[in-house]
C-alpha cells in the first residue's frame, strides 16, 4: 500500500524529517507517536503534497506509483486521505455543494457514474450518523462556525464519504474531550476493512485505547526511532519520550 | 478641580471647554533679527544663497528649483485634491528669510544672543552644556537658523555627522549632492519646489555603516518673526546596517496672520538601516475663531533604497491651522518595511488633512499604517493615504486602519485611502471606523467614580495609546502631557 | 472651487460632436408636449459644454480613462431604427421562473409586441409620452445631478428613450423585468433615461438588463432616477452582460421618510463600464443597500462609484462590492459614505473586497468616509489579495483538480453578493452566469 524509504523533508532551511522508513499493508493501522517537534505532522503534510515542504531525500510508492510526483487532488482521487489537525473554514462553500464536487471527482476518477443530488444527500445523511454529525450541516459553509470537536468530526465524515484506501489522521484527538475522542474512534473502526489502511498520527496513546494499531512507530528529532506493537505505545505513555531520546543519540538509526 | 465643576457640568462644556483652549508657546522672544526683503524671485535666492555663504552649485540648484517653482505658480498649480478650505496665499507677501541677529552662521554658544537661548529654556530645551538633555542631541533651528547642535563632537566618535544643513552644505558637500533632491525632487509639488528655491536651514544627519545612533537625534524648530515663513529641509542618511531614532518638535509665537511653513524632510535608508522619524507638530494653531495659525504644508518622504532596510514615521499632530502633510515612503529594496504611526488632533478652525504613502516597488515589501483622527470644536481631520504595490512587487504586504473620534457635533472626520494593486501577490487590508466615545464608556467610568472631563481623557489617550507608544520613551510623556493639555483646555 | 470654463467646440473634441447634434436635432429633440422639457435640455446642454468630458486630473475619473473611449467618432442616435425582433429573438434574454412585467427595449424604444405588463403592475409609459403628465414633469431631472455629473447633464439634453414607471399609494407592484436589446446597430452613442416614481407604502422591484444582437462598438449613457415615498420599497438591480457594450450608468435614488432601497449592480462583460450609484435618504428611518459584483476578464475596465449621502437622522446604510479580476482587466470601486451634520445616529457600513487573479489585472479602490455628525457609527473596509492558499489546499485534498478548487473559491467568494439578491429567479441565472464566467 504505502512503502516510505529514507525520506527526508525540510520547510525553508529547517530540516524535519531526517530519513524516515515505513511501509503499511492493505488493512493496517499504524500509528505514529512522537514529541512535538519530532516531525510528524510534517509526515503527514508531505504525504498529502503540502507545498511548503521540500522532500530532499528518499522514496514514496504508494499503490506502486511513485507517490511524491503526483499533485495533490490526484492523491486524493487515487484514495489518499488527510484528516487535517487544523481543517481550513472555507466561507461560502456549502458543505454539501463541497461534498458534490470531492465525491464525483473521485468517482470520476475511478470510472464510475456520478452521484445524483438526491443519493448523495442519502449518503450524507447516512455517513454522518457514524459521527453523530448534525444533519442540517449541509447549508452550513465548510467547517465556518464549527466547533473544534464538530471540525474533527467533519473530517471523519468526509473520511467516510470519500472511502479511501489509505487515510492519515494527523492529530484528530487533539483538543478533543473523551466523548467526542470516543464518538471520532467509533467513526474510525466503522470505516476499517481488509483493504483501507491508516497512519494515525498522536502525541498522546489515549486515542490508541479506542483505535487499537497494528503497529505502532515512534518518531523522535525527524527519524524513527523505534517501532513495535501497541505496547510500546503504553510504554511511552508511563515513560514519556526521553529514554527514546536518548537511544537515538546513543545509536542513531542509519 | 472636580468640586469647582458646575453640577451642570455635561461633556459638552467639556468640549467647549476642549475647543478654547489656549496654546501655551504663544510668546514672542525680543531679539534683533535681520529679514529678506518681502516677496520672491530671483535676487530673494541670491539674497539668501548669499547670507549663507553658498557654493555656486547649491546657489544654481536654487535657481532651478525657483524657475520649476514659477511655473506653477504661474499655471496656479497648488494643490487642490486636500479637504482644506483656505484663501489664497500671497506669496509675494512674504519674507522668505529671517535670521536671529546679523550673524547667518554661529561658531559656539557664546555668539547666540542669551534671549535666544532662554526662549529655548522656555521651550523645555537646553542648549548649553550644563543643561543639555541627557542622551538626546538637538539642532535647535529659529525662524532660518540653526542656531545650535548638542553633543556634536561625542557622535562624530562614531562618524555620527548631525549639524545644521548649512554647515553640511560646506562640510559635506558631495553627500548633499549625492542625496539631496534624490527622494523629493524639486519637480515633486509646488511646495517643495518653493521649499527647494528658498530654504534657509535645517539638520543633517549621517549614519556610518553598522553604525547604531546611541542617543536620540532632534531638531527643534520655532518660527519667532513676524511676516515670514519658515522652510526648512532635512536630510538623513542611514548607511547600510545602522540605525537612527530621529526627533522633530516645532512651536511658533501667537500671531493674528496666518504663517508659511513649507518644509522638507528626506531620509534615505540603505541596505538594513533603518530610520524611526518621530514629530511632535505644535505649531500655532490659530485662536479660538480660526484667527492666525501657521500653514503647514510639508513634504517627508523615505526610501528604503536596499533591501531590508525599514523607516518608520510617527507623528503626533495637535498645531497648525492648516496641516498638508503625507510622510510617506518608498520600498524599493526587497524584504523592506515601511511603517506609518499618526495621531492628528483638531480644535478649534483647525483643518488637518494628512496621512501617508506607502510605494511597494520591491519584492517582499511590508508596509502597516495606523491613524487616529480626533476632531473637536469646529475643526475638520482628513485622514488621506495612498497604498500601492506595483507589478513588479511580488508579495507585498499591507495594513491600514483608521480610526477617527468625534467630540462634539460640530467637526469632521473623514478618511480618504486610496488603494492601487497592479500584483496578484498582494495582501492588502484596509479598516476604518468612525465614532464618538460611547456614552456606555462614560457611564461605565463614572460610576467608578470619575469624572465626566476625566473619563474622555481617559478614553482618548487608551485611543491613542498605541501610536503614542511608538515614540521614544523620552518623548512619549512629553506627547501624552502635550495631548492631555490640548484636551482639558487649560495651561498646565 | 471650480472654475467655470466652456469648452471651445470649435475643436475636435467630442464634444463638438455633441453640440452639433443637438443643434440639428432640437425641434426633433423638443418634440414633447412640455416646455419645461426643452428648458431643462437647454440647461443641461449648456451645464455639458461648460464641464466637458472628464480628463484623469479630475479626481473622479482618476482611474478612469473615459476620454479615450469616447474619442471614437460615434454615431450619436437621435432616432435609431428599430428592427423588427421576433419572440423566439429575444426569448433567450429572458429570465425564467420570474413574474410580473417584461417591458422590451429595442435600440431604446418599447416595443408593445414583445412586452407583457401585468394587470396588476407599475404605469409604464415611454418617456417621451409622459412628458405633461403632472407627476413626470415633477421629477423628471430632479433627483439625477446634472450640475455635477458631465454624462447626466449630457442625457438630460439627449434623452429620448427609457420609461417612465409610477407605482401609486399602496400598491405592491411586483417585479418588472427591463430587457434592453442593442440590434443591428455599431458605433453608435446611445442614450437611455428612466424615471421611477414609487408612491407611499408602495413597492417595486426592477431587473434591468441588456442584450445585444449583432450590435458591437456601442456606447451607452444611461440615467436611472428613483424616487421613494414613505414606507415604500424599491430594489432595482442592473446587469451588464453585454460584451459589445461600453457603458457610463448613473442611478440616482431620492429615499422618504422609512424607505427601503436596494440596488444592486452586477457586470460580468463589457469593454469600459462605469457605474455611478447615488443613494439620498432623506429622512429619517431609512434604509439602504448597495451591492456589486464585478467580473472582469480581457480589457474590461470596470468602474464603481457610489454616494451613500445621509442628511437626516436614524438612517441605516449597508454597502458590499466584490470583484473578481483576471487577465488584463481593471477594476475600480470609490464608495463615499457622507453623513451630514444633521444625520446623527446614523450606522454605514460599507465593505470592497476584490481578487486580482493575474499579473497584469489591477484594482485601484478609494473607500472613503466624510462625517460631520458625531452621534454615528461608520465603518468601511477594504480587501484586495488573492484566493487563501490553505482553502485552496483543502480542495485539492479532497481530490478537486487546481482548476476546479479555484472556482468554488471563488464562487464561494462572490457568494455573499449573490445571496443580497432577493429575486430568486434572478439570482439563479447570476449563479449560473458566475459560474460560468469564473470557470477556467
Amino acid at each position: 500500500m504505502l512503502d516510505i524509504q529514507n525520506l527526508s523533508a525540510r520547510i525553508d532551511d529547517f530540516e524535519i524529517l531526517k530519513g524516515v522508513t515505513l511501509s503499511i499493508k492493505p488493512g493496517e493501522v499504524h500509528a505514529v507517536m512522537g514529541p512535538n517537534g519530532s516531525g510528524k505532522s510534517t509526515l503527514a503534510a508531505v504525504l498529502a503534497g503540502r507545498e511548503d515542504y521540500e522532500v530532499t531525500s528518499g522514496t514514496v510508492r504508494y499503490l506502486g506509483r511513485d507517490l511524491l510526483e503526483m499533485e495533490p487532488d490526484e492523491r486524493a482521487r487515487e484514495g489518499l486521505f488527510l484528516a487535517f489537525q487544523y481543517p481550513v473554514e472555507l466561507p461560502g462553500v456549502s458543505m454539501s455543494n463541497f461534498l458534490k464536487e470531492a465525491v464525483n471527482s473521485v468517482r470520476e476518477h475511478q470510472g464510475k457514474e456520478p452521484l445524483s443530488a438526491v443519493e448523495l444527500l442519502k449518503m450524507m445523511r447516512e455517513k454522518a450518523a457514524l459521527v453523530d454529525l448534525n444533519p442540517d450541516l449541509k447549508k452550513r459553509s465548510v467547517n465556518e462556525g464549527f466547533s473544534g470537536g464538530e471540525k474533527k468530526r467533519n473530517e471523519i465524515f468526509q473520511l467516510a464519504m470519500l472511502e479511501p484506501r489509505l487515510a492519515i489522521l494527523d492529530e484528530t484527538d487533539s483538543g478533543l474531550d473523551i466523548d467526542a475522542l470516543k464518538i471520532v474512534a467509533h467513526g474510525v473502526n466503522q470505516l476499517r476493512g481488509p483493504e483501507r489502511s491508516f497512519l494515525v498520527i498522536t502525541h498522546y496513546q489515549r486515542l490508541l485505547n479506542y483505535i487499537v494499531p497494528d503497529v505502532v512507530h515512534v518518531l523522535v528529532d525527524g527519524r524513527i526511532a523505534k517501532t513495535g506493537d501497541k505496547d510500546l505505545a503504553l510504554r511511552l505513555e508511563e515513560e514519556g519520550y526521553d529514554w527514546l531520546r536518548e537511544e537515538t543519540i546513543a545509536a542513531p538509526v542509519g | 478641580m472636580k468640586e469647582q465643576e458646575p453640577a451642570e457640568y455635561t461633556e459638552n462644556d467639556f468640549l467647549q471647554e476642549v475647543a478654547s483652549s489656549e496654546y501655551e508657546y504663544g510668546f514672542v522672544t525680543e531679539i534683533a533679527s535681520e529679514k529678506a526683503p518681502v516677496g520672491l524671485d530671483a535676487s530673494t535666492v541670491r539674497f539668501i544663497s548669499e547670507r549663507k555663504d553658498e557654493p555656486e552649485w547649491m546657489l544654481e540648484w536654487r535657481l532651478r528649483a525657483l524657475q520649476h517653482w514659477q511655473g506653477l505658480h504661474d499655471r496656479q498649480a497648488y494643490p487642490r485634491w486636500a479637504h482644506l478650505k483656505y484663501p489664497e496665499i500671497d506669496f509675494q507677501a512674504i519674507s522668505y528669510y529671517a535670521a536671529p541677529n546679523s550673524k547667518p552662521k554661529y561658531k559656539s554658544l557664546d555668539e547666540v544672543d542669551p534671549e535666544l537661548l532662554r526662549t529655548f529654556e522656555r521651550l523645555g530645551i537646553s542648549l548649553t552644556e550644563q543643561k543639555k538633555l541627557a542622551g538626546v542631541a538637538v539642532d535647535a533651528v529659529i525662524d532660518s537658523v540653526s542656531v545650535a547642535t548638542t553633543f556634536k563632537e561625542e557622535l562624530a566618535e562614531q562618524g555620527i555627522i548631525f549639524c545644521s544643513f548649512g554647515e553640511a552644505i560646506d562640510n559635506h558637500p558631495d553627500l548633499v549632492q549625492k542625496y539631496m533632491g534624490s527622494v523629493v525632487p524639486y519637480t515633486d509639488n509646488f511646495y517643495a519646489s518653493l521649499n527647494s528655491a528658498v530654504f534657509s536651514d535645517g539638520s543633517f544627519c549621517y549614519i556610518p555603516p553598522g553604525v547604531r545612533c546611541p542617543m536620540e537625534l532632534s531638531t527643534y524648530f520655532r518660527i519667532n518673526e513676524a511676516g515670514t515663513g519658515q522652510f526648512e529641509r532635512t536630510l538623513i542618511v542611514a548607511d547600510k546596517g545602522s540605525y537612527v531614532s530621529y526627533l522633530e518638535g516645532c512651536t511658533a509665537p501667537q500671531r493674528d496672520e496666518n504663517q508659511l511653513h513649507a518644509a522638507v524632510v528626506e531620509i534615505i535608508a540603505l541596505e538594513g538601516a533603518e530610520v524611526k522619524y518621530s514629530t511632535i507638530q505644535n505649531w500655532y494653531p490659530g485662536d479660538a475663531g480660526g484667527k492666525g495659525g501657521i500653514y503647514n504644508f510639508v513634504t517627508k518622504r523615505g526610501i528604503c533604497a536596499e533591501r531590508n532596510a525599514k523607516i518608520s514615521w510617527t507623528q503626533l499632530e495637535t498645531g497648525s491651522a492648516i496641516t498638508w502633510k503625507y510622510p510617506s515612503v518608498i520600498l524599493k529594496g526587497d524584504d523592506s518595511v515601511g511603517e506609518f504611526y499618526s495621531v492628528a488632533f483638531t480644535k478649534g478652525k483647525q483643518q488637518a488633512d494628512t496621512g501617508t504613502k506607502m510605494v511597494h516597488l520591491g519584492r517582499n515589501t511590508r508596509s502597516t499604517i495606523i491613524s487616529k483622527g480626533i476632531s473637536a470644536g469646529l475643526s475638520n481631520n482628513s485622514y488621506r493615504g495612498l497604498v500601492k504595490i506595483n507589478r513588479k512587487a511580488e508579495d507585498a504586504r499591507n495594513f491600514s486602519q483608521c480610526d477617527s473620534l468625534l467630540l462634539g457635533d460640530k467637526c469632521g472626520a473623514h478618511t480618504f485611502p486610496y488603494i492601487e494593486i497592479n500584483n496578484p501577490t498582494a495582501q492588502v487590508e484596509h479598516e476604518a471606523t468612525t465614532s464618538k466615545v460611547g456614552e456606555d464608556q462614560i457611564f461605565y467610568c463614572n460610576q467608578r467614580g470619575i469624572g465626566e472631563a476625566e473619563a474622555v481623557k481617559l478614553i482618548v489617550n487608551g485611543f491613542c495609546k498605541e501610536i503614542l507608544a511608538e515614540l521614544p520613551m523620552e518623548f512619549a510623556v512629553e506627547a501624552q502631557k502635550l495631548l492631555a493639555i490640548e484636551l482639558e483646555g487649560s495651561v498646565g | 472651487m471650480t472654475a467655470v470654463k466652456t469648452i471651445d467646440i470649435g475643436t475636435d473634441r467630442p464634444e463638438a460632436r455633441f453640440a452639433a447634434a443637438f443643434e440639428r436635432n432640437r425641434p426633433h429633440i423638443l418634440n414633447g408636449r412640455g416646455q419645461p422639457l426643452a428648458e431643462k435640455r437647454n440647461r443641461a446642454l449648456d451645464r455639458f459644454l461648460e464641464l466637458g468630458f472628464p480628463g484623469p486630473r479630475d479626481e473622479h475619473w482618476k482611474y478612469t480613462n473615459i476620454s479615450k473611449r469616447l474619442e471614437r467618432p460615434f454615431e450619436i442616435a437621435i432616432a435609431p431604427a428599430v428592427p423588427e425582433l421576433r419572440p423566439q429573438d429575444i426569448s433567450r434574454f429572458l429570465i425564467e421562473g420570474l413574474e410580473g412585467s417584461v417591458v422590451v427595449l429595442v435600440n431604446g424604444v418599447m416595443v408593445p409586441g414583445l412586452s407583457s405588463i401585468a394587470t396588476d403592475g407599475p404605469v409604464i409609459v415611454p418617456i417621451m409620452d409622459a412628458i405633461g403628465n403632472p407627476v413626470f414633469d415633477r421629477h423628471f431631472g430632479r433627483y439625477a445631478d446634472a450640475d455635477d455629473a458631465v454624462f447626466t447633464a449630457l442625457n438630460t439634453a439627449f434623452a429620448r428613450h427609457g420609461l417612465f414607471v409610477h407605482v401609486n399609494r399602496g400598491v405592491k407592484a411586483g417585479t418588472l423585468h427591463i430587457l434592453n436589446v442593442t440590434t443591428g446597430v455599431r458605433d453608435t452613442f446611445l442614450q437611455a433615461r428612466h424615471l421611477f416614481v414609487v408612491d407611499p407604502g408602495a413597492s417595486l422591484t426592477v431587473v434591468e438588463t441588456h442584450a445585444g444582437v449583432d450590435a458591437e462598438g456601442m456606447f451607452l449613457n444611461a440615467v436611472v432616477e428613483a424616487t421613494i415615498g414613505s414606507d415604500a420599497r424599491f430594489d432595482y438591480y442592473r446587469v451588464q452582460d453585454d460584451p459589445g457594450t461600453s457603458a457610463v450608468t448613473g442611478t440616482y435614488v431620492y429615499q422618504e421618510g422609512a424607505s427601503y432601497a436596494s440596488c444592486g449592480t452586477v457586470t460580468l462583460s463589457g469593454g469600459t463600464i462605469r457605474n455611478n450609484v447615488a443613494v439620498l435618504p432623506d429622512a429619517q428611518h431609512c434604509e439602504s443597500h448597495l451591492t456589486g459584483l464585478f467580473i472582469g476578464s480581457g480589457e474590461m475596465h470596470i468602474d464603481n462609484h457610489t454616494l451613500v449621502d445621509h442628511a437626516q437622522p436614524d438612517c441605516f446604510s449597508n454597502e458590499l462590492y466584490k470583484g473578481v479580476l483576471d487577465d488584463s482587466a481593471t477594476g475600480v470601486f470609490n464608495g463615499r459614505v457622507l453623513v451630514r451634520r444633521d444625520a446623527q445616529r446614523t450606522n454605514a457600513y460599507q465593505s470592497n473586497k476584490s481578487i486580482v487573479l493575474s499579473d497584469k489585472a489591477s484594482m485601484n479602490a478609494k473607500p472613503e468616509l466624510e462625517i460631520y455628525a458625531d452621534d454615528v457609527k461608520c465603518s468601511h473596509g477594504a480587501t484586495t489579495g488573492r484566493l487563501d492558499a490553505e482553502g485552496l489546499f483543502y480542495l485539492r485534498s479532497r481530490g478537486l483538480t487546481t482548476d476546479r478548487a479555484r472556482t468554488i473559491m471563488l464562487q464561494a467568494f462572490v457568494r455573499d453578493v449573490l445571496d443580497a439578491i432577493a429575486v430568486e429567479p434572478l439570482r439563479e441565472v447570476l449563479e449560473r452566469a458566475v459560474e460560468n464566467r469564473l470557470a477556467k
